[in-house]
């Protein structure tokens, strides 16, 4: 499953990066109907190509948060209301993921990530972003929580759950999002 | 309370079962080591005999690992035009006993970058292939060191299962937030009372720092305890002393000149700070193992003039200090990168690259390196 999860990922990542460039020119529907199809027909038929493999290699574990925001930007531009995050709530993430970083890279000499492997540690990171959802009453985010940790749990993708909800892609992802809202 | 709130209760309440199921099936790693009887020695003076002696006429061929087999053992390393070049793959050479001695009965590529990127599922692009250790859990296996984009800063460790035609299966390791990236392997693996094994690996982005890894039952990856300090330290060679304790002999990345050490008294959970010791080390790794009765042999790179003699040195108070036996390789050789391992039957198997990169040396110890 690990595979299939890998190959769901990186279709929904294609299709968003299609979605993204289409949309300047074409409505979101049909946006994301390209997308749909060049990201499904990437992992299906080119799947063992230079291009799908390296992509794979180079950016799998891709978790959950990822392709999720990948498809709830999509869902959202056909109408479906998913909430997001505020501008605070990115900026704070994007700064405390920036020293989590640290730590891996032994900047900071700490080990956070270690802790994503044991359960009880899982088990409380999960409720604490559970009690966040539900104090913003963000569905979106306690879903993505859960999902890696079923995900974790069964042994799809990484052995770590905070591969799931992490990924070092929402960095550039969520310093474009501000920089928009700047604008 | 909205929607909203009502599903995400009921998400954490899912999530409150799947922890207490999490925490009933999970096995968590014993941090004791496993420690083995006193090595079988065989009769007389300590002695060296070569049994295998290669060169490749181009290119490079270095970072030779040792294979424990039923019948013998393999030497696998990394070959190709040069380190790190998109046509290095791992050969092999297989050796068994027989009545004239050791003989080699098999030798040619054994995982190849495209066999293995095909054993991943979906399929990985792998540009490059490094260091290699045998995976002491199954029969047929081992820990890769894979490049799929830039160097080795940005190589991982995939868990590869053979057959005789080559990988059948493999997985990248989650040792890294940083795209799983950065981390590599040298050193062979760890015995631990449960059964299980631990494998030594290092990070080398940033500040570099050992890590001794451990697996649950499934062979992911289940726990990790770094070894950092100042310095550069990478390929850690691990030597468990006792139940608890153990030491961690590691080259320094960023060349001091000494060769780094970090010591545990827990099992390996945690692991002091990465100190230099005084023996003279020109970043390069070594091979070290427990011969019993507090008696450490290794093999170094000891020159502090040179950069690539090579000794056979014995410590009998765990590491603290150190006195050559034999001289293995002179400087001038070549000789860098060795592993030692301990044959069922009695007596020692020591391997290194020689010749700056361009050829392997297998050597068998003889005689009783325990009490010389």
């Amino acid at each position: 499953m690990s595979g299939l999860g890998a190959s769901v990922a990186l279709a929904l990542l294609l299709a968003w990066v299609i979605f993204a460039l289409a949309g300047l020119f074409l409505s979101p529907p049909i946006a994301v109907a390209l997308g749909a199809v060049v990201g499904v027909a990437a992992v299906v038929l080119a799947r063992d190509t230079l291009g799908v493999s390296g992509l794979i290699a180079v950016l799998a574990p891709f978790g959950v948060m990822l392709p999720a925001l990948a498809a709830r930007h999509m869902a959202g531009s056909l109408g479906a209301d998913i909430p997001g995050f505020s501008s605070v709530e990115i900026a704070v993430f994007l700064l405390v993921y920036v020293v989590f970083l640290s730590t891996a890279f032994g900047v900071i000499p700490v080990d956070l990530y270690r802790y994503g492997y044991a359960p009880w540690p899982v088990g409380a990171l999960v409720l604490a972003v559970c009690a966040y959802a539900w104090l913003t009453g963000n569905w979106f985010l306690a879903g993505v929580a859960v999902l890696g940790q079923v995900f974790w749990m069964l042994g799809w993708g990484s052995s770590n759950w905070l591969d799931h909800v992490l990924h070092v892609f929402l960095v550039p992802v969520a310093a474009v999002v501000l920089l928009l809202r700047l604008i | 309370m909205g929607l909203a709130q009502t599903g995400i209760a009921a998400m954490a309440a899912l999530s409150v079962l799947l922890t207490l199921w999490a925490v009933w099936r999970d096995i968590p790693p014993v941090w004791r080591f496993d420690m083995p009887q006193k090595l079988a020695m065989t009769q007389g003076a300590p002695r060296a005999k070569t049994v295998f002696d290669y060169r490749v006429e181009q290119g490079q061929a270095h970072s030779p690992a040792i294979v424990m087999r039923d019948t013998g053992f393999e030497l696998w390393w990394f070959e190709g035009s040069q380190e790190a070049q998109p046509d290095v793959d791992i050969h092999h050479a297989a050796f068994r006993r027989s009545p004239d001695g050791w003989q080699e009965i098999s030798r040619g590529p054994r995982i190849t970058r495209s066999a293995l990127g095909a054993a991943m599922d979906p399929r990985q692009l792998v540009v490059t292939l490094g260091n290699t250790v045998e995976n002491d859990t199954r029969a047929a296996g081992g820990f890769v060191t894979v490049v799929s984009v830039g160097g080795w800063a940005m190589a991982s460790v995939a868990d590869v299962s053979l057959d005789q035609t080559g990988p059948v299966e493999a997985r990248k390791l989650n040792l890294s937030p940083f795209l799983n990236r950065s981390h590599l392997v040298k050193s062979p693996m760890v015995d631990f009372a449960d059964g299980s094994h631990g494998l030594p690996a290092y990070f080398e982005l940033g500040a570099a720092h050992g890590v001794l890894v451990r697996f649950d039952a499934q062979g992911r990856v289940r726990d990790t305890a770094r070894m950092a300090g100042k310095n550069k330290p990478i390929q850690p060679m691990i030597v468990p002393l006792d139940a608890a304790q153990a030491v961690a002999f590691l080259r320094d990345f960023e060349p001091s000149g000494r060769l780094l050490v970090s010591r545990t008294t827990d099992g390996g959970r945690t692991w002091s700070p990465v100190v230099p010791t005084d023996l003279p080390n020109p970043s390069a790794p070594v091979a070290a193992l427990n011969l019993g009765n507090g008696r450490i042999l290794m093999a170094a790179n000891d020159d502090p003039d040179g950069s690539d003699r090579l000794s056979l040195l014995a410590s009998d108070d765990g590491g603290q200090s150190w006195r050559v036996l034999q001289v293995v390789e002179e400087n001038g050789a070549g000789a860098r990168y060795p592993m030692l391992r301990a044959l069922p039957g009695g007596g020692l198997i020591l391997t290194y690259s020689m010749g700056n990169k361009t050829g392997l040396r297998v050597r068998l110890l003889h005689g009783d390196w325990a009490t010389a």
